[in-house]
């Protein structure tokens, strides 16, 4: 049975009461009754001394009569049971005895009344008697004795019922105590703990209230210390809550945030048939600033753009960090896409402003996806990746833009992760492959090695170009597993080329940004030290994407990849985040030119001036150059004009399977030149097996 | 010359009749005296003087209103101051018992006597325990034997000592003790304190002894011939016809309510007329136990 503290703090007094107060009241009875008992005794002796003293006159003048008034006289006393004068020879010479007492009663029916000494032997030994006797002298002359019985019965009875009385007082009291007790220790005890637990109960509900805290004891104290609990709850509560729901940088709501209110928005709008429209902001090119002007700056701008995003919406309008660069903003209560439309201009407007920061003016430019509900999905999940579906068409299409979903996106969604699914198993079922696309000395036109190309044949789509499959497994992260099959094929495939007595020059593999993040070096080690591969016979293929990570993890992974020998080739140089710094801070051997560069050559003048600084810087650094797409012997000329050391292209050889490169090796072999292998940095020679 | 004989005769009557008046006086002062005196009613100290005082005044008021004379009812403190009073003749009226009667015989004449549960005589008994083995009265030689009172009690001690006399035990050839008064000495024989007991033949019937012994383990072994039973006597000297009232008095108590009241009072059934020879047979007996000049006392 559970019982509440206030029935347990009663109980244990009641308890207390009731044992402290019966403790006393039996000492105090049993006291009582000794003391009662010891005056019973006392009239006693009194009562024998006196017949004592009387009895010698009366019995030397055997006087018996005066005797018998003597014994009747004491028998008439209270408690008295007899009375009886005795001859020194014990035979009774006066006795009275109470026949109406219950002890004598009972024993008379049994024993002959007249025989006092039988009926004095059946009261021997009985407890509710007191016996005692006294010694009638004269002279120092024994003349008899005068016994003299007592009956503890009325002290006995009186003890029951002062027992009795003393338990009902002793009850009332201790109720009374107990409930008296009870009532205070509710009032001044249990109702400020209630009030406390309540109150606590409250908190965990969230709502943070006070209690009064009047008294300065215990439970004052105990009061104030849960206020000032509460106070430190609720503002951990708020900061946590800030924290879990807002971007600590620009105080914005963040992602979780923004996916609450979406919910509740889509509540709303489901309950009052509204649309409403989710926008996702990418800021482009936003690493470009971290790094050229620092964190501190991109952090300045991001604070500005928020302020600026929400400065031009509307008040019910939410923008949120999702975190990076990128910003969702919720518009409710839509009535059209014009309206959409409208926003997402004065966004871009709001975002492009140019912004003074750090004393540099900074212009920024966003893309953003559009969704909308319930067109482009009824929850939450559907309308984000519809609207970061958007976003990622806007930043491929034009920077500064809007766009919104479409079902083709949709479509184009459901194919790409039908084709993630499909990629996962690729590698099981056999149905990647190594394409080889040789590389050729320009001046020379020897051949020194090959580009590594992955193909993926679908079963039932066909061929699926890397440009598709590739950005997927590195969105998704298999390019990891992929990346690692390559690089084991390639190792496996230049061994047993090798091996076969094949010289295949070095071959270049391209290695993305993901593999690198996840430290593949010692994995490629292993692969080198698994298949016999030294270090001059890869080239390892870094787009400038890789850069834009933690320059000293790239840096370190840099540095491990140069000691163990490897060459190093900057791909698709002045593509993407090019930084030439890159070039001063990060040690390459080879420096690739996009074949977007190469495609204009010789007749672009834009194309020609690039490709000749290229050149120009590339062998200020000392790099080896390769020109990728050279798909005529203009762009060849030109490019060996210009002293670019290796070109690849359609010209020279189409990329071919492993196979197919295997019997062009064979060709080459038996063919032209031999080719000789150097071990290090910048000295790739060829020589026949 | 006549009136020198009438001065003369005038002295003479002047000293004559003063002489006649005191020698008158004088004359009538014993009769005078005797009309006014109280009398003086004493009663031996069988109980103590203030039993004697609540037992006697309603008696004593009684005579005085009937004789229209004082009767003063005077206690004693012992029987020695009592014996003193009655040999001296300070009492006018005494009750007393037959033995103090029969030694005071010369002043004082009996006219009356006590009866007990309403009779006039009671024979003098001895007891014994039916338990004792006690069948015959010479059996009790060398025994203990427990009288009650005195040597004066008639019927506790004298009628019984001449039953023992006449049994051929003369005093000295058993053991005696005395009770305070005769029930005692029944008390005393059921209490086995002696082994007979003398007394009155209704004392084991008296209600004093039944309630505090059991006597149906007592019997009586031998009595006496009925004796007549305490006497009231008044001073010889006392006019015939005033101890006559007093006897008329005494013995017609019975016959009121109110004299019914003062006898109950007195504890005694009724009063009889008595004369001298009817204490004959206690002298007798009184002669056999004590000889016939010696007092008991």
């Amino acid at each position: 049975m559970r019982l509440n503290l206030g029935a347990k703090f009663t109980l244990t007094v009641l308890i207390i009461l009731a044992g402290t107060m019966a403790a006393n009241t039996l000492y105090f009875l049993d006291t009582s009754a000794r003391f009662h008992e010891q005056q019973l005794v006392e009239r006693g002796r009194a009562l024998g001394r006196l017949i004592s003293l009387v009895s010698p006159d009366a019995i030397l003048g055997f006087d018996f009569l005066l005797l018998n008034h003597y014994t009747r006289e004491v028998s008439s006393q209270q408690d008295v049971v007899y009375g009886v004068i005795v001859s020194p020879q014990g035979v009774p010479i006066s006795s009275y005895v109470n026949d109406s007492d219950p002890l004598i009663k009972k024993r008379l029916q049994a024993a002959d009344s007249n025989d006092i000494p039988k009926l004095l032997q059946r009261l021997d030994g009985q407890d509710a008697l007191i016996r005692l006797e006294f010694p009638i002298a004269h002279n120092d002359v024994l003349l008899g004795r005068f016994l003299l019985g007592i009956s503890r019965q009325s002290l006995q009875s009186e003890f029951r019922r002062q027992l009795i009385i003393q338990i009902l007082v002793l009850a009332a009291i201790v109720l009374f105590l107990s409930a008296a007790i009870h009532a205070v220790f509710r009032f001044n005890v249990l109702f400020p703990i209630q009030k406390l637990i309540a109150a606590s109960q409250k908190v965990g509900r969230g709502q943070y209230t006070q209690v009064a805290a009047k008294s300065s004891d215990e439970l004052g104290l105990l009061a104030r210390a849960f206020n000032a609990m509460t106070e430190e709850v609720r503002q951990e509560q708020a900061k946590l809550h800030r924290q879990a729901n807002f971007d600590t940088l620009t105080g914005l709501p963040n992602r979780m945030m923004a996916l609450d209110r979406i919910n509740l928005e889509i509540s709303r709008a489901r309950r009052s048939v509204q649309r409403f429209a989710v926008f996702f902001i990418d800021l482009d090119n936003f690493k470009n600033v971290n790094d050229s002007l620092g964190h501190a700056v991109g952090d300045e701008l991001l604070v500005a753009t928020g302020a600026r995003v929400q400065a031009s919406l509307r008040d019910a309008d939410t923008v949120a960090r999702l975190g990076g660069d990128e910003f969702l903003v919720l518009a409710p209560d839509i009535a059209n896409e014009v309206q959409v439309e409208e926003i997402a201009e004065r966004l871009i407007k709001a975002i492009s402003e140019p912004q003074e920061l750090n004393g540099r003016k900074v212009v920024a430019h966003c893309s953003i996806g559009i969704a909308l509900y319930p067109d482009n999905g009824e929850n939450v999940e559907t309308l984000m990746a519809n609207a970061d579906n958007a976003m990622y068409q806007a930043k491929a299409t034009r920077h500064g833009s809007a766009i919104f979903f479409t079902e083709e996106m949709n479509t184009r969604l459901r194919e790409r992760m039908q084709m993630e699914q499909d990629l996962n198993l690729a590698v099981e079922l056999g149905q990647l492959a190594l394409h080889f696309q040789p590389i050729f000395d320009t001046a020379s036109r020897r051949h020194r090695g090959a580009e590594v190309l992955l193909r993926w044949h679908h079963p039932e789509r066909g061929a699926i170009s890397p440009a598709v499959f590739i950005p997927l497994a590195e969105a998704t992260g298999q390019i990891v597993s992929i990346g690692d099959w390559v690089l084991e094929q390639a190792c496996r495939n230049w061994s047993a080329w090798r091996n076969g007595g094949i010289n295949p020059g070095f071959l270049a593999i391209n290695i993305s940004r993901i593999q690198f993040r996840r430290r593949f070096s010692k994995r490629l080690a292993e692969l080198m030290s698994i298949y016999g591969v030294p270090p001059g016979a890869l080239e390892l293929e870094i787009t400038e994407s890789v850069l834009l990570d933690d320059h000293h993890q790239v840096a370190e992974e840099l540095g491990s990849l140069r000691a163990a020998g490897l060459t190093l080739s900057l791909d698709d140089f002045g593509t993407g985040y090019s930084s030439l710094s890159y070039l001063k801070r990060f040690r390459f051997d080879v420096l690739k030119i996009d074949r977007s560069f190469v495609a204009g050559l010789p007749n672009n003048p834009d194309d020609v001036l690039l490709v000749k600084a290229i050149l120009a810087m590339a062998k200020g650094f000392d790099l080896t150059v390769v020109a990728e797409g050279v798909e005529n012997h203009d762009q060849l000329s030109f490019i060996a004009a210009q002293g670019c050391d290796l070109a690849q292209g359609y010209l020279l050889a189409k990329p071919m399977n492993g196979d197919d490169y295997l019997s062009y090796l064979k060709n080459l072999q038996t063919g032209v030149e031999p080719l000789r292998l150097s071990a290090s940095r910048n000295q790739r020679t060829t020589s026949t097996s | 010359m006549e009136n020198q004989s009438i001065r003369y005769w005038n002295r003479k009557w002047r000293r004559i009749v003063p002489l006649l008046w005191m020698i008158a006086m004088a004359a009538m002062a014993p009769v005078s005296q005797a009309a006014q005196d109280p009398l003086i009613l004493g009663v031996f100290p069988r109980n103590k003087a203030t039993e004697t005082t609540s037992m006697y005044t309603p008696l004593a008021n009684y005579l005085s209103e009937r004789l229209g004379r004082k009767v003063i009812l005077v206690t004693s403190k012992d029987f020695e101051s009592f014996w003193k009073a009655v040999t001296e003749r300070r009492y006018d009226i005494v009750h007393y018992n037959q033995y103090h009667y029969i030694l005071s015989a010369q002043s004082y004449k009996v006219i009356a006597h006590n009866q007990e549960f309403g009779k006039d005589a009671v024979a003098g008994a001895l007891y014994v325990r039916k338990d004792g083995g006690i069948t015959e009265v010479s059996q009790l030689r060398g025994r203990t034997i427990m009288f009650g009172g005195g040597k004066d009690a008639m019927l506790s001690y004298i009628a019984p000592r001449f039953l023992l006399m006449q049994a051929g035990l003369k005093e000295g050839d058993f053991k005696t003790e005395f009770a305070v008064n005769p029930p005692n000495a029944l008390l005393a024989l059921y209490h086995k304190q002696a082994d007979a007991a003398g007394g009155g033949d209704i004392l084991i019937d008296l209600p004093v002894v039944k309630n505090a012994i059991n006597t149906q383990e007592l019997r009586l072994l031998a009595k006496t011939e009925p004796l007549l039973f305490l006497p009231w006597a008044v001073k010889r000297t006392m006019p015939t016809k005033l101890g006559d009232s007093i006897q008329t008095i005494l013995v017609e108590l019975g016959n009121s309510d109110t004299g019914k009241n003062i006898l109950k009072t007195a504890m005694t059934t009724g009063i009889g007329k008595a004369g001298d020879r009817d204490y004959d047979p206690h002298r007798k007996m009184t002669t056999a136990v004590f000889g016939p000049t010696s007092a008991a006392k």
